[in-house]
C-alpha cells in the first residue's frame, strides 16, 4: 500500500484526485479527533473544512512522512481553534483553552458516568492544558509522543516531558481506580 | 490508561457525514483540475475558446447537403 507521503506528492504533482485516497484513510479519525473536542454536530460541521484546508496546504506536508494523521490533526486543531474563536465573545477564552476546552468534555459526559471517571475527568481538567493536549493525542488518537509533537508544533523531547509530567499527575487517580 | 481512553469514546459518525465532507473536498478538487488542465490551441492564444470555434467555423467554405441534390 502507498504511504500517505507518497499519495500526497502525487496530488502534488499534477493528480489532485489522489488526495481523496488519504482523505478516505483518515476521515474517521479525524472526525472522530473533532467530535471528542467539540461535539458530534461540530464535528459533522467542520470536517469538510478541514479537508479544503488540507488540500489548499499539501504541498507544506512533508512527504516524507508515512502517516499524515499528526498533520490532519494539527489543520484540524487550527480550523477548532478558529470555530471557537468565532463561536465565543472576544476575550472569553484565551487561545490555549480554546484548543483544549475541558469543560465542554465534562459536560458532554453521560450524567450516569461512574463517579472513578469523573474523579479522571476532573483530574485531567486540572492539568495545565498544554500537559493535557499531548496526553489526549496519545490517550485518544493513539499517536506516538513524536507525532503529538508534530502536531502541536514542539520538538520531541518537549512532548515527552509533558507526558511524562501529566501521567505522572494522573496516576494517583489511575492507581486507585486500578487501572 | 484504559479509563482515560474510554472518556474519549465518541460514536462513529451517522451515514452521509463523511460523503458530504467528501464532496466539499471534490469541489476543490475539480476547479484545481480544471485550472491545470492541459491547454488548448485557444488557451495558448489567450483568445476564447467559444469565439475561435465561431470564427474557424466562419472560415470554413460551405459544403453543400448532399442531400440537396
Amino acid at each position: 500500500m502507498e504511504t500517505d507521503g507518497v499519495l500526497i506528492e502525487r496530488s502534488a504533482r499534477g493528480r489532485p484526485d489522489a488526495f481523496v485516497e488519504v482523505v478516505r484513510r483518515h476521515e474517521v479519525a479525524v472526525h472522530a479527533f473533532l467530535a471528542r473536542r467539540a461535539g458530534r454536530q461540530a464535528a459533522d460541521d467542520l470536517l469538510g473544512e478541514v479537508w479544503v484546508r488540507a488540500f489548499g496546504g499539501r504541498a507544506g506536508f512533508d512527504t516524507g512522512h508515512d502517516d499524515a494523521r499528526p498533520w490532519l490533526y494539527g489543520i484540524a486543531r487550527n480550523v477548532l481553534r478558529a470555530h471557537w474563536r468565532a463561536a465565543r465573545p472576544a476575550g472569553q477564552a484565551a487561545i490555549a483553552e480554546a484548543v483544549d476546552p475541558w469543560d465542554d468534555v465534562i459536560d458532554r459526559l453521560d450524567s450516569a458516568a461512574a463517579a472513578r471517571t469523573r474523579e479522571l475527568a476532573c483530574a485531567v481538567q486540572k492539568l495545565p492544558p498544554e500537559e493535557r493536549e499531548v496526553l489526549l493525542l496519545v490517550a485518544w488518537e493513539q499517536l506516538t509522543p513524536a507525532q503529538a509533537a508534530l502536531v502541536l508544533g514542539i520538538p520531541p523531547g518537549t512532548a515527552r516531558s509533558r507526558l511524562h509530567r501529566a501521567r505522572a499527575a494522573l496516576r494517583p487517580v489511575l492507581a486507585r481506580e486500578g487501572t | 490508561m484504559t479509563e482515560l481512553e474510554r472518556l474519549g469514546r465518541v460514536d462513529p459518525p451517522a451515514p452521509g457525514v463523511l460523503d458530504a465532507a467528501r464532496e466539499v473536498l471534490w469541489s476543490a478538487v475539480a476547479a484545481e483540475m480544471l485550472a491545470t488542465a492541459p491547454p488548448d490551441a485557444a488557451h495558448q492564444t489567450g483568445e476564447p475558446a467559444a469565439r475561435r470555434n465561431d470564427e474557424e467555423t466562419a472560415r470554413q467554405p460551405r459544403r453543400e447537403d448532399p442531400g440537396a441534390k
